[in-house]
């Protein structure tokens, strides 16, 4: 389980996160909602010791982040996270050289999922197939825990498409993910909780099942009663 | 160890194609170098031979060929100068081009299952290779550059010039001391120079504006503790034995390299901004 608790944050003057608690489980899908510039991106840097919290605590299983983590958790930003001059098969032999989490069988089926050609270079492809490439270089780790930044924004609609069956697939299956966006329609469908964010605080914080079955309401309603208070 | 070993080459060949294009510069320029000085030098002593109807035993008198007439010449130094001044500018750019442009590898790099301060190490070795590499290609280089002007100057024009003379020349002489100690020396204090702008560097990552006050600062700390021993002994002249200057740089040198590194280690573990 990943705890985030009680984080605060500041940038400048600009208090990003503001206390901000939730947590995500093994075998869920979280989604961080909220518009663009409330610290959902903030907060996965976070967790990922890729920015300094001013206060409050991030546990994955109990556990502050250390070296050993990054084999257990990982990070998918919106941005390709390789050297643009590499090959996508260049990739693939950094990954395994440094990770022991790697799964080079997993990767060549994702390779074959996304219909990625391993000799192309990063820097030669297209806006959808940079973001699979980001995508499946996360995915091909086996970790307990991915989290993902926007993964729909900015990319054509098959692409979409793809990317988002493969929530729905053994690849995503048993691992516990948080991910970000601030167009819900695309996954509505797919995740587990929803946690509504605004100036670095939880609004709402709830499971999108017991919501619809209980109180016959969608994400987007949950949203509009939330953010339009 | 085995990350930091494959982080070092991985840095490596990510400079590899410009140091390539470095080296393939100072090669051909100073083996062009040495066939025009030394072409040059004999069609003028021919002209001036000709036009003053000297003998080569006359003219030898007031102006015979030296080795160190092309290891002066910009043919021999402009490389040496644009490569140190490349690898100058690579010791900023060997962390910023993990920032900046569409490229954003520092993610991948600060998530890598390693110590962080092994990128560091790895950054910091990677620029000492690359200085080291160079020198050695510049030895290598020398003894060809004396067959060229050896073929080119006939022995009566020439004074004698043996290998280790080079190191009489002020470029040879700075790039190369003459003692292991004098060579040491001069190497540690370059890595540790290096190693305080890679800190001063992570301090501007971190925080931003603030950093890069915060960079200066600490960067000039360092250098005031690390001369702080030669200051002394020119202040105190005669005061203390060379050893005991000897020894006091010493000190101050592994507090000031044993520092750049805990404050990096502390930077990337806790405060780096990506």
């Amino acid at each position: 389980m990943i705890e985030v608790k009680n984080v605060k944050k500041k940038y400048g003057r600009k208090q990003v996160l503001n206390g901000l608690s939730f947590t995500a489980k093994k075998g869920e899908i979280t989604c961080l909602i909220g518009i663009n510039g409330v610290g959902k991106t903030t907060i996965m840097k976070a967790i990922m010791a890729l920015t300094p919290i001013n206060s409050g605590e991030i546990l994955i299983d109990g556990e502050k982040i250390r070296k050993e983590s990054y084999d257990k958790i990982t990070f998918i930003p919106d941005t390709i996270t390789m050297l643009p001059q590499m090959k996508i098969a260049e990739a693939f032999a950094f990954m395994a050289d440094f990770y022991k989490s790697w799964n080079p069988q997993r990767a060549e089926e994702l390779l074959k999922f996304f219909k990625l050609d391993p000799t192309e270079r990063i820097a030669n492809l297209s806006k959808g197939n940079t973001a699979k490439v980001n995508m499946l270089l996360g995915l091909a780790l086996d970790v307990d825990y991915l989290l993902m930044d926007e993964p729909f924004s900015g990319i054509d609609i098959f692409s979409r498409e793809q990317i988002a069956e493969v929530f729905t697939s053994h690849l995503i299956e048993d691992r516990g993910v948080i991910i970000t966006t601030h167009e819900i329609n695309d996954i509505e469908h797919l995740i587990d909780r929803a946690v509504l964010i605004d100036e670095g605080e939880v609004l709402k914080d709830f499971s999108v099942e017991e919501v619809r079955e209980n109180e016959g309401k969608s994400v987007v309603d949950v949203m509009r009663e939330v953010y339009r208070r | 160890m085995k990350s930091y070993l494959k982080l070092v080459h991985f840095e490596i060949s990510r400079f590899f194609k410009l140091y390539l294009i470095l080296i393939g510069l100072t090669v051909v320029s100073q083996l062009i170098g040495a066939v025009i000085v030394s072409k040059g030098y004999m069609s003028s002593a021919e002209k001036v031979m000709y036009a003053n109807q000297l003998s080569v035993s006359k003219y030898i008198e007031q102006s015979a060929f030296s080795f160190s007439r092309f290891i002066n010449s910009e043919w021999f130094v402009m490389p040496i100068v644009f490569c140190i001044a490349m690898l100058m500018i690579y010791v900023f750019f060997i962390w910023y081009r993990d920032w900046f442009g569409k490229n954003t590898f520092i993610y991948r790099l600060l998530m890598l299952p390693t110590e962080r301060i092994n990128i560091y190490f790895a950054k910091l070795t990677t620029i000492m290779l690359l200085v080291l590499g160079l020198i050695t290609l510049q030895i290598l280089l020398v003894p060809i550059e004396m067959q060229i002007v050896n073929g080119i100057v006939p022995a009566d024009f020439r004074t004698n010039f043996p290998f280790y003379g080079i190191y009489d020349q002020e470029i040879w002489g700075f790039l190369y001391p003459n003692t292991p100690v004098g060579f040491i020396l001069l190497y540690g204090i370059g890595l540790i120079f290096v190693a305080i702008l890679f800190t001063s560097i992570l301090f501007e990552r971190s925080f931003g504006l603030k950093g890069i006050f915060c960079g200066i600062v600490y960067g000039m700390f360092s250098f005031g503790v690390l001369v702080a021993p030669l200051i002394l002994a020119v202040s105190y002249t005669g005061y203390f034995y060379p050893l005991e200057i000897y020894l006091m740089e010493l000190v101050t040198s592994i507090i000031v390299l044993g520092s750049a590194i805990w404050i990096a280690n502390h930077l990337l573990k806790h405060k780096i901004r990506v």
